[in-house]
């Protein structure tokens, strides 16, 4: 301190600077607090100003030039037209209402002033009741009595105008029950004026509406006046937080605080909200789906059950859409925004409006991954066969429990001291014994359904117990060591195994397989291999051509290189039947049967799907490979055809393969077996030994919600974290891409490294499969408010899981804008082709009656002993398999079909009314007219004349088709089938009724009936002698027919052989 | 170095106080003692001059000679305080406007962070759960560091020093307070902001905090390391082993009240009760940073494990 200091400075010293200093401190923080108060924390603030303006500004815009469209419309002379009617109608309709007018106004005079006095009145007479109900006295009582009846005499004078046109003053007296009819009255009589008023005005109405609509139809988008009214509620909008609350399911959600225009009736973009690069403008967008939203109501369903996010913050951007540590569910990214789907849809197995999802549900099915992963819905055969099984043994116990009790009760009943308690004991061993037919009946149909479902149960990949079989054993530890190499677009996985474990995989798996002995067949001719290889439909699902050169489906094994691997004499046996097995597997022994266990029982060694039943104990057997391949019930020789041409599928000669003598080293099997245990080979082959593995990964249903912290992410945690990608997706689509990435730098003993093999997916594949694992959560959402219809639509979700498990869609269309695997062949592109795809089953419940279609999927081929051929198509190169449905899977599949077409379940056909003997002869003129000659490409039976057929045989009309379909399909069938050959416009309007639009025979003067409708019940009708007469008839008719010349290409085409079909017919 | 997450732990704004608290600390303890020292300066320069000593000046850098002994309350130290408040005010308030407050989002059950860390305040007392027994970290000694402050004014047979800021007169006092404040409390808030990661294992400041990290601290109690195994071995061994530390570390604090001539004095004017209460509550303070070397060096767990409670 300073000597001069000679004052004290705690006395003297001035702190006025200071505090003026630190005052206006206090004051700019106090502002700056205020400031952060109103704008900083509150963003959306701004954001819903910048709305109000940049939307007006849109909407201002958007007004005149929709004011113009809609101006080109009302001067349009179909509008004008319409007005011009509409001021006709006007016109004609003016006497009549001028005259209804002028009456009710008269009316309406009159009935004031009784009104008025009426109304008055009975107001006295009611109280005055009342009170005379409520008075107990009996001489007071009848003295009101007295006074209100006096009172209801009156008299009340009023003065009115009369009703008639002069309209003059009257006085008139009334009592009280006289002026309350004169006002009901009067209250009818305008009514009934009113009605004829609106029904003097219908005609206008109605033109009015027209004229309304016809605006509304030819205008895209809103009117200019529903704009301005927009414009309006825009300028008007409130600053405020716009918030969705349903509590109902816990919902409170403000992200229309900022997106401002996501449920707006017009389509708003980036581009008009201040462009594409303005980050505010991407706010402001309208919903890209709004169909999306019409089907999820905003108000019930809010946004973050579908998009993730917080829906309550809105201090940030990133906040509120959850991109932060502590915010478990972040908006879903763009590219996997179909994740919010799963958590209600997770029964479906195709989503609508959701593609990437759909297809990353099938991958997941189709690449096999629930044989190592447990996900709720794959492979619930499996499951539910356990559970069934189990269920059996508990029911079994209990029956034993019963007959003890029953045992029991007997003797206590023979022991028992009088007549009475014994009878008792009687009569309970006597339930109890009527108790275990229950029991016996429960499980009968536990037995069936068990049965069922093992038939249903099907391995991602094929037999391995057949190795031995089929395969030529050098190519074994060729492709363990790398599928892809061999085949790039095949489904097996890459493991990652040293040559040694290479060598013993083989070895064990070579060594599990069972021995067999397949009878050797002759060669086939390739050629014709080829060409039935290419139109039966195997393309529909296998592809040949590697690369660029690859035709056919995506759905099976890619043949290219097939004649490398397999015998030729097993593949005979596939290609004929694939179901057939080697040897039957017995579940309860867990072993494959032998000849021996026949023949120890004296029994054939024969076991499909009618012979099943394990001669050893009874049990049901696996009699049948697990495969969803179809048996296309080809002739032996056709089917030695198609494998002779498919070994000559071959890139690299056979002796290249280096031989594989350590096959049959047995000291090398026990090492195989634990490799192949840990790798879970078993989760996709059936193998022999390893039936009732278990799945070796992870449950993958909830995966979307596990907690981030819980995925190892090992040694990368950090890398991940500073790459962005320390994520649910990031970690989805690292594992997917290279599953052995999270071993990287860390030691492990050997076994122990990550086992996930690399499947070699495509970017958008594993893009499709991270949407489903993010979507794949516990839901948050109440159960009322997941898609778990108990309906029909229930119907067609579980139907849908059965179309996509046997690849249905690979040669029928079951949706407008699917693609089916055959209909992009080179094949099929011509006019003959087109006539040789499989039917489109659009409408296809109801089309059909489901009786004859559970028929036909059971046996496609409609018939017990001919069946080479497709039962209702003969005429198709390409054959409708036999897949060996189970009863479960046909009813699952006819429900399917029928609730797509929104059909009662069960189907009750309608009574059509029998043909007159006069019908009878129009029908048959009509049906071989020369117009509609429908026997030239409908089949008949008739082998010559179904060669050209490209439509199915009459005769299976009656129990296959619905009437009330059949007569739409006449009327328009390329409303029901777009593309079909059957031609439109048969029949035109006639009042109410149809009638042929072509030159009828002469005989239909005078018949009133509906044409079509005779059509219809003459088809119901049909016999096979009708159709042998109608042949016979039609054949002159043909020849006629064959010099109209017809647009219709296919059925000019037919022309052609029409001599040949003349002298065949006969 | 992880140059990156050092600067993510110090910008939290849970930790923003205590990177004050290392600053302010220190600043205000040295400023506080440069006043002391100072005021220290000026008694001695009052005691020396016979002239002043005997009229009782204040004993208050600065002084001069003619300026009043007292000064009132209102308005020259309200005035002060006054300009304090306002200030303190401003900076809560940007400070508030700049950092939002920390809260998370609703708790799940399910997932629990790692590591999970107290507030600022109680850190320390979470850091003492690695080194005692809950029981003793979480109620004893918190309990006791209450009671212990609460007993100060009791204890304190020193006549000098209240009023204003000295070191020579209060040397034992303060030394004793910069121990239990500065070097244990602070500290352990300090470590466990800033050096406990995930699983609360120790990471050196620039370490990165890896999830995934493996470590082998076992921890052994004090009697396998002696290979005692019956239980009343462990009991009279545990109980002797805490016996011997409360006889060399009472010694030691008793050497420490009595160093100096002056502290001798201000002994002498404590009741037998007053001392035994001090010699509690400095060994009983002393034992913290005792297990604590203990279990950080020789990765004791226990002393004394009893069927009924842990040392």
């Amino acid at each position: 301190m300073p000597e001069n200091h000679d004052r004290d400075p705690v006395v003297f010293s001035s702190l006025s600077a200071y505090l003026l200093i630190a005052s206006l401190l206090l004051t700019v923080s106090l502002g700056l607090a205020l400031y952060n108060e109103f704008f900083g924390l509150r963003p959306w603030k701004d954001y819903q100003r910048q709305f109000k303006s940049r939307y007006a500004h849109f909407l201002e815009k958007e007004i005149p030039r929709q004011a113009a469209a809609e101006k080109a419309i009302l001067g349009s002379a179909e509008y004008q037209d319409l007005q011009k009617k509409l001021k006709d109608a006007e016109e004609a309709a003016r006497p009549n209402l001028n005259e209804i007018d002028s009456q009710v106004a008269r009316i309406d005079q009159r009935l004031a002033g009784v009104t008025t006095e009426f109304t008055d009145k009975r107001a006295y007479v009611s109280s005055a009741i009342y009170i005379i109900e409520r008075t107990s006295g009996e001489r007071s009582r009848k003295r009101r009595e007295e006074n209100l009846e006096k009172f209801r005499k009156g008299p009340f004078r009023l003065r009115l105008p009369a009703l008639d046109a002069s309209g003059k003053i009257e006085d008139v007296s009334f009592t009280y029950d006289q002026l309350e009819e004169e006002f009901n009255r009067l209250r009818e009589q305008k009514s009934n004026l009113l009605t004829q008023k609106v029904e003097v005005l219908r005609p206008v109405t109605e033109l009015r509406h027209q004229a309304q609509t016809y605006v509304q139809d030819h205008l895209n988008g809103l009117g200019a006046d529903q704009l301005k009214g927009l414009l309006k509620k825009t300028r008007s909008l409130s600053i405020e937080i716009k918030q969705i609350h349903n509590p109902d399911a816990h919902l409170v959600e403000r992200c229309e605080s900022c997106h401002l225009a996501i449920r707006e009736p017009v389509v708003v973009t980036r581009q008009d909200m201040g462009g594409v690069k303005d980050r505010m403008a991407a706010a402001f967008t309208s919903h890209p789906s709004p169909e999306l939203l019409q089907i999820h109501n905003p108000e019930k369903f809010g946004c973050t059950p579908c998009h993730n996010g917080n829906g309550m913050q809105v201090v940030s951007v990133q906040k509120a859409h959850g991109n932060y540590e502590h915010w478990l569910w972040p908006l879903y990214p763009r590219a996997n925004f179909e994740a919010g789907c799963q958590q209600c849809h997770a029964s479906d197995m195709v989503v609508d409006h959701a593609p990437m999802l759909s297809r990353g549900k099938e991958l997941f099915q189709w690449r096999g991954c629930m044989g190592c992963h447990r996900f709720q819905g794959y492979d619930a055969e499996t499951e539910d066969v356990t559970a069934v099984q189990q269920q059996i043994a508990q029911l079994e116990m209990k029956r034993q429990e019963t007959q003890r009790e029953i045992r029991a009760a007997i003797q206590l009943g023979d022991q028992a001291a009088d007549n009475e308690t014994a009878r008792s004991f009687y009569q309970r061993a006597e339930a109890l014994r009527v108790s275990t037919g229950d029991i016996d009946g429960r499980i009968e149909q536990l037995d069936y359904r068990a049965r069922n479902l093992l038939q249903d149960i099907k391995k991602v990949g094929p037999s391995l117990k057949e190795v031995r079989v089929k395969l030529r054993a050098e190519w074994v530890p060729v492709w363990i060591t790398n599928p892809h190499d061999f085949r790039p677009t095949t489904r097996m996985p890459r493991f990652r195994l040293d040559e040694d474990e290479v060598k013993s995989v083989a070895a064990f798996i070579w060594q599990s397989g069972v021995e067999g002995k397949l009878p050797v067949q002759p060669r086939g001719d390739a050629a014709r291999g080829k060409e039935s290889f290419e139109t039966r439909g195997c393309l529909g699902c296998h592809s040949i051509g590697e690369g660029d050169n690859r035709t056919g489906g995506t759905f099976a094994a890619n043949l290219t290189r097939v004649g490398e691997k397999v015998n030729y004499d097993y593949l005979v046996r596939w290609v004929h039947d694939p179901r057939e097995r080697t040897r039957p597997y017995c579940p309860f022994e867990k072993r494959d049967l032998t000849e021996d266990d026949y023949k120890k029982h004296g029994k054939p060694f024969v076991f499909d799907p009618e012979h099943s039943e394990c001669p050893n104990d009874g049990h049901e057997l696996q009699v049948e490979q697990m495969t969803v391949m179809p048996s296309l019930r080809l002739s032996i020789q056709e089917a030695r055809d198609i494998a002779t041409y498919l070994m000559t599928q071959k890139e690299k000669d056979l002796a290249s393969y280096p031989a594989a003598p350590y096959l049959s080293d047995v000291a090398l099997k026990a090492e195989g077996l634990k490799v192949v245990q840990r790798y879970g080979c078993a989760g996709c082959h059936e193998i022999a030994g390893l039936e009732t593995e278990g799945r070796i990964g992870t449950e993958l249903t909830k995966e979307g919600s596990k907690p981030l912290e819980q995925f190892d992410f090992a040694l990368l945690v950090t890398e991940a974290r500073e790459q962005g990608w320390h994520s649910h997706k990031g970690f989805f689509e690292h594992k997917l891409q290279k599953p052995e990435m999270f071993d990287q730098g860390l030691i492990k003993a050997e076994g122990e490294e990550l086992k996930m093999p690399n499947f070699n997916l495509k970017p958008e594949d594993i893009t499709a499969l991270t949407t489903f694992l993010m979507g794949a959560v516990d839901s948050t959402v109440p159960r009322q408010y997941q898609y778990l219809p108990s309906d029909q639509r229930r119907d067609v979700q579980e139907g849908w899981w059965l179309i996509k498990k046997y690849n249905c869609m690979g040669c029928h269309q079951f949706k407008v804008g699917q693609a089916t695997g055959l209909e992009v062949l080179a094949r099929f592109q011509t006019p003959e082709g087109k006539d040789q795809l499989p039917p489109k089953l659009l409408g296809e419940g109801a089309r059909v009656s489901p009786d004859w279609l559970l028929r036909f999927l059971t046996n496609p081929a409609l018939s017990k002993n001919d069946t080479d051929r497709n039962g209702i198509r003969p005429y198709l190169k390409t054959r409708m398999p036999t897949f060996y449905f189970s009863p479960n899977e046909v009813r699952k599949l006819v429900r399917f079909f029928q609730a797509m077409s929104s059909q009662p379940m069960p189907y009750i056909p309608p009574r059509l009314d029998p043909l007159t003997n006069q019908e009878l002869t129009l029908a048959r003129a009509l049906f071989t007219s020369r117009a509609a000659p429908c026997l030239k490409c409908h089949a008949t039976g008739d082998a010559g004349h179904d060669r050209y057929a490209t439509a199915p045989n009459f005769l299976f009309a009656p129990e296959r088709l619905k009437p009330g379909w059949t007569k739409r399909w006449l009327l328009d069938p390329s409303m029901i089938s777009p593309g079909t050959a059957m031609p439109s416009g048969l029949f035109k309007r006639d009042g109410a009724r149809w009638v042929f639009a072509g030159p009828t025979p002469p005989i239909f003067a005078g018949y009133e009936g509906d044409q079509a409708d005779l059509l219809v019940r003459y088809m119901f009708a049909m016999t096979a002698e009708e159709q042998r007469r109608l042949v016979g008839m039609s054949a002159g008719a043909m020849k006629s027919a064959a010099s109209v010349s017809r647009s219709d290409e296919s059925h000019a085409r037919l022309q052609v052989p029409a001599g040949q079909l003349l002298s065949q017919a006969h | 170095m992880d140059w990156h997450q050092l600067w993510e732990i110090v910008s939290a704004p849970d930790n923003v106080p205590i990177v004050g608290l290392i600053f302010l600390v220190p600043f205000y303890a040295w400023y506080g003692l440069r006043q002391a020292v100072a005021n220290d300066r000026l008694i001695a320069q009052l005691e020396a001059d016979p002239a002043l000593a005997k009229t009782h000046h204040r004993k208050v850098f600065p002084f001069e000679k003619g300026w009043s002994k007292e000064v009132h309350v209102w308005p020259y130290l309200l005035r002060i305080e006054f300009l304090a408040a306002i200030i303190v005010t401003v900076i809560l308030i940007l400070w508030s406007i700049s950092l939002d407050a920390p809260l998370e989002e609703l708790a799940n059950p399910n997932l629990t962070m790692n590591p999970a860390k107290a507030p600022w305040y109680f850190l320390g007392l979470q850091e003492m759960l690695v080194y005692f027994h809950p029981w003793m970290a979480g109620v004893v000694m918190p309990t006791l560091i209450i009671i212990g402050l609460m007993v100060i004014p009791y204890i304190d047979a020193n006549p000098l020093g209240s009023g204003y800021y000295t070191w020579k007169q209060r040397k034992f006092a303060i030394g004793t307070f910069a121990f239990g404040f500065i070097v244990l409390w602070c500290s352990m808030i300090v470590i466990g902001t800033f050096i406990r990661g995930p699983g609360w294992m120790w990471f050196w400041p620039g370490q990165t905090w890896d999830p995934t990290r493996v470590v082998y601290e076992v921890n052994r109690d004090l009697h396998e390391v002696f290979g005692i195994t019956s239980w009343p071995g462990k009991i009279i061994f545990g109980a002797s082993a805490v016996g011997l530390y409360v006889v060399v570390a009472g010694f030691a604090c008793h050497k420490l009240i009595t160093l100096t001539e002056f502290s001798r004095k201000i002994y002498l004017r404590m009741n037998l009760l007053q001392y035994l209460t001090m010699q509690f509550f400095l060994v009983t303070m002393l034992s913290l940073p005792v297990k604590i070397l203990l279990r950080l060096l020789l990765r004791i767990n226990y002393v004394w494990v009893t069927p009924w409670f842990s040392l």
